[in-house]
């Protein structure tokens, strides 16, 4: 697709993410950290999940951006292996358990509504690497993984991988949701 | 104004604190706020600088986008919950088929400049208590609508600073 398009797409989901988060800020600390059993995640846990990941990839986005030499490409032809990771991330119909890596297990961490601020904080400079990567190539420009620094993905499909990802804990937070009001 | 208002199709709520656009968006709406109040800012490093209110029957739109249909720099975020007419590009191109509508377009658009020359010496000012002055002879409703501490960044003074000026 054009590489102007995904941007706009991923533009328009980060405002999007943005406005459900600050709506969590509505919430009591008791319901934000409200969990099911022992080992599924609390809403805070969630987003400090998704804070982790934002404090690996952003900076390394940032730094993969600021030293481009490529300019933009019209187009953008999503990877094999970023194209798998994107949709993968995607929450299916019924939402199916994934296996979190240990560093990045907010489980049992000591939080409060100041992880809703970082996660916010996030997404705004998220915005500003969007905006960014106009400038360079969607293509080109590689992103190391969080999994393993031998696996790079084009910078398009990061941005696509990393929001899915935001999006499926999101609709994690809808059913935590519905659970409390349930209970 | 009320001409073009009609146009609308779409009436939208936004929360408290909800961006209507981020930075990066391209928006050709125009928007007119039934009640509520936004504000208009940009980030500068970091920094949130506020360009523009709006409140209840007032236009609002991100020219820059509106008029080139590139992205826009400017965030629209709800300073309360707000409801928001909504009237496109498209029905405003269609609008302005008519010469009457034509010549009112021109007026709201003499007028919009107009009051960018007023905010470009209010920001050129160096006294604060002039641009506080000048503000409040201008919008003297702003004071009503908006909260002092976004008012005190639109003036680019300290909350303190304001609060200082409006008790002398």
């Amino acid at each position: 697709m054009q590489s102007e398009k995904l941007t706009q797409l991923l533009i328009e989901q980060t405002r999007q993410v943005i406005n459900r988060v600050e709506n969590l800020k509505n919430y009591d600390l008791n319901t934000l950290t409200w969990k099911e059993n022992k080992t599924s995640w609390s809403i805070l846990e969630c987003l400090e999940h998704l804070n982790l990941y934002g404090d690996f990839y952003l900076p390394e986005i940032e730094s993969k951006i600021k030293n481009a030499n490529t300019k933009n490409d019209v187009e953008f032809k999503s990877g094999f292996l970023g194209n798998y990771f994107a949709k993968s991330m995607l929450p299916k119909e019924k939402l199916n358990k994934m296996k979190t890596f240990k560093d990045k297990n907010p489980l049992n961490a000591k939080l409060d509504k100041s992880v809703i601020e970082k996660f916010i904080n996030q997404q705004i400079k998220l915005l500003e690497l969007l905006n960014q990567s106009r400038n360079v190539s969607l293509n080109k420009v590689r992103i190391e993984t969080s999994i393993s620094s031998l696996i790079k993905l084009k910078l398009g499909d990061t941005f696509q991988f990393f929001i899915n990802h935001i999006i499926r804990h999101l609709k994690q937070i809808d059913s935590i949701q519905t659970e409390i009001k349930n209970t | 104004m009320k001409e073009l208002v009609e146009l609308s199709e779409k009436t939208i709520t936004i929360e408290r604190n909800e961006f209507l656009k981020v930075k990066g968006n391209i928006d050709t709406n125009l928007y007119y706020v039934k009640s509520g109040s936004l504000r208009v800012f940009v980030l500068d490093d970091c920094e949130e600088q506020v360009i523009r209110f709006g409140y209840k029957e007032n236009l609002i739109v991100s020219l820059d986008s509106f008029l080139s249909g590139k992205p826009s720099e400017f965030f629209i975020q709800a300073i309360k919950k707000t409801v928001i007419k909504i009237i496109t590009k498209i029905q405003i191109d269609n609008f302005l088929k008519s010469e009457t509508n034509r010549v009112l377009w021109t007026k709201i658009l003499e007028n919009l400049v107009l009051q960018q020359m007023e905010r470009e010496i209010d920001i050129l000012t160096n006294s604060p208590k002039e641009r506080y002055q000048r503000v409040l002879k201008r919008s003297p409703q702003l004071f009503q609508e908006i909260p002092l501490r976004h008012i005190a960044n639109y003036l680019r003074m300290s909350a303190e600073t304001l609060s200082r000026l409006k008790k002398s």
